[in-house]
């Protein structure tokens, strides 16, 4: 209820209007590197807010493309994005950090800072709002405890296993109760057993408000979770196959 | 307010990170910056204290105006009177024929046996004006001098015209050098510390761009770095300061003859507190720009 509470005050803030907006709208996008080579072709897609969406696909079908376009961190070549009612593409370089401020990113290769502990790793995301002191500690504290971290807080990243420097990304993606969760490929160096435990993390995500979008390749996943999955292939959308039975 | 000084704490344990994580070229720039401001600053403490020799001389900056031996003692006094009233003149004392001759026997000691043979005193009567403070310069005491030579009855005008010009002439040249040193080790300086705060801006590329991921505005990027070159400037002028302190108090005193020869017998003096606050600023400022040019290159590329 606090989180819910907490992105309605930040979707104020911002301006943004008509909440009952899509997450993520994508109209006619594509990308390209370099002439004749798309990384995306016309993607239309829309991510509704509190929605569990599985982008699936070979390697190098878009599913890394297209999670960057929309935290900003590229423009596409054609096509307009809106995510949270902003339009990602045409923010200048002031408006790009208030947005991704709003959105968790878990990356593949985990992006976590070596010589920092992982206490301070998660406070990142909280000092660059400007959280005060003590309300960073108290939240890294919580969501460390709750991804089962609170004994390694002290540590630092190369001493943690790939499981749980996954685990410090989640938390440093979640601490800062954000409206859009990425996880580009968040299992894929992990055992099965330690995969279906970080994807329950991040499904927990979606049933607090969160709009979660999880780039995966991993078929059994996908299947498990049953929520909609969308199958990228050479840049173009090939399938779009809603949660069975409507679910979010 | 709350959330700035959280940002503003976040920022300084940051620089302060940067600081122990290149500890080598971060000593580097602060010894640069402090070798620069200790030569700057000796230079400046030279000059503010040869200024000081004519601030604390400038009482005893007098023209003297040698009077016509036909004026009696009452036209003497008129004159002396008179001279009270020219622009410029502060006090005036009027030194009678017998007055000069004892200052001159008191003057010369023993060699006062040599006037004995004297049938009478050659010295002329002679009004000593001093100046009001304003004019207290060279160009002060040749305007005085000017004005007292017109008045009828004074048949000559003495001042340390010559020699305050010739003083003044040195205090700009060592202004001068100070000046040019100064600058061309301050650009030294500026360089050293922009390439260090270059190589931390790129030894923490990493750390940028995750801060850049998870919503660091580019201010909140850059202001470690800027404090990271602010401190290191401080430092700097810390150390000189202290450097300098200390070649005020153990080496000066042995460079007592030299000193006797610019300064006159002035106890030489050190800078004042407002003076050291502003060396030590100097250096944070160079520090800081030199910060500034840094992250402001590396943002362009």
């Amino acid at each position: 209820m606090t989180t819910r509470l907490a992105r309605a005050a930040r979707s104020a803030e911002s301006g943004e209007v008509g909440s009952g907006q899509p997450a993520v709208r994508l109209y006619h996008v594509s990308k390209s590197y370099s002439a004749g080579h798309f990384a995306l072709r016309d993607v239309n897609l829309e991510f509704a807010r509190g929605e569990f969406v599985f982008l699936t696909g070979p390697s190098g079908a878009g599913k890394t493309t297209l999670m960057r376009l929309i935290f900003a961190a590229e423009r596409p070549s054609e096509g307009q994005i809106l995510v949270l009612g902003r339009n990602a593409p045409r923010l200048g370089p002031r408006a790009v950090p208030p947005l991704r401020r709003r959105i968790g990113v878990v990356f593949q290769d985990f992006k976590l800072l070596p010589r920092r502990t992982v206490e301070e790793n998660v406070a990142v995301a909280l000092e660059v709002v400007g959280a005060p002191r003590r309300e960073v500690k108290a939240k890294v504290f919580a969501v460390l405890k709750q991804l089962g971290l609170q004994h390694r807080r002290f540590h630092h990243p190369p001493s943690l296993s790939g499981g749980e420097q996954q685990r410090v990304a989640i938390a440093r993606a979640l601490v800062n109760e954000p409206d859009i969760l990425l996880a580009d490929e968040p299992t894929g160096n992990l055992d099965h057993e330690l995969a279906l435990e970080i994807m329950d993390l991040i499904a927990g995500a979606a049933t607090r408000g969160t709009t979660v979008v999880v780039a995966t390749h991993d078929q059994a996943i996908v299947e498990r979770y049953g929520k909609r999955c969308v199958r990228l292939e050479d840049g173009r959308v090939v399938e779009d196959r809603p949660a069975p039975g409507g679910a979010p | 307010m709350t959330r700035l000084l959280a940002r503003a704490a976040t920022w300084v344990r940051s620089a302060l990170r940067g600081f122990a994580a290149s500890p080598l070229t971060s000593s580097v720039a602060v010894v640069t910056i402090a070798v620069t401001l200790i030569l700057v600053g000796a230079f400046a403490l030279l000059v503010a204290n040869m200024e000081s020799v004519l601030v604390r001389f400038g009482d005893a900056l007098r023209v003297t105006a040698f009077l016509d031996d036909s004026l009696d003692a009452d036209a003497q006094r008129a004159l002396a009177s008179q001279a009270t009233r020219v622009e410029g003149v502060e006090s005036v004392i009027l030194v009678s024929r017998e007055e000069a001759l004892a200052r001159f026997r008191r003057g010369v000691g023993r060699g006062a046996a040599l006037l004995e043979g004297l049938s009478e005193n050659p010295l002329p009567a002679s009004l000593e004006l001093s100046l009001s403070p304003s004019l207290r310069s060279a160009a002060g005491l040749a305007q005085v001098a000017e004005r007292v030579a017109k008045l009828p009855g004074v048949s000559d005008v003495a001042s340390g015209r010559d020699w305050v010009e010739g003083y003044l002439r040195g205090v700009a040249l060592v202004r001068g050098v100070g000046t040019g040193l100064g600058l061309i080790l301050a650009l030294a300086s500026l360089l050293i510390i922009a390439n260090t705060i270059r190589l931390a801006v790129l030894s923490r590329r990493d750390e940028l761009e995750i801060l850049s991921l998870v919503g660091a505005s580019r201010s909140f990027v850059a202001a470690p770095f800027l404090i990271e070159g602010w401190i290191q400037g401080a430092l700097g002028g810390a150390f000189a300061l202290a450097a300098l302190y200390a070649i005020f108090r153990l080496v000066l005193p042995g460079l007592e003859f030299g000193l006797e020869m610019v300064l006159g017998g002035v106890a030489p003096r050190f800078f004042e507190w407002r003076e050291c606050l502003s060396l030590v600023a100097a250096g944070s400022a160079l520090g800081l720009f030199g910060a500034a040019v840094a992250v402001a290159s590396e943002a362009r590329s």
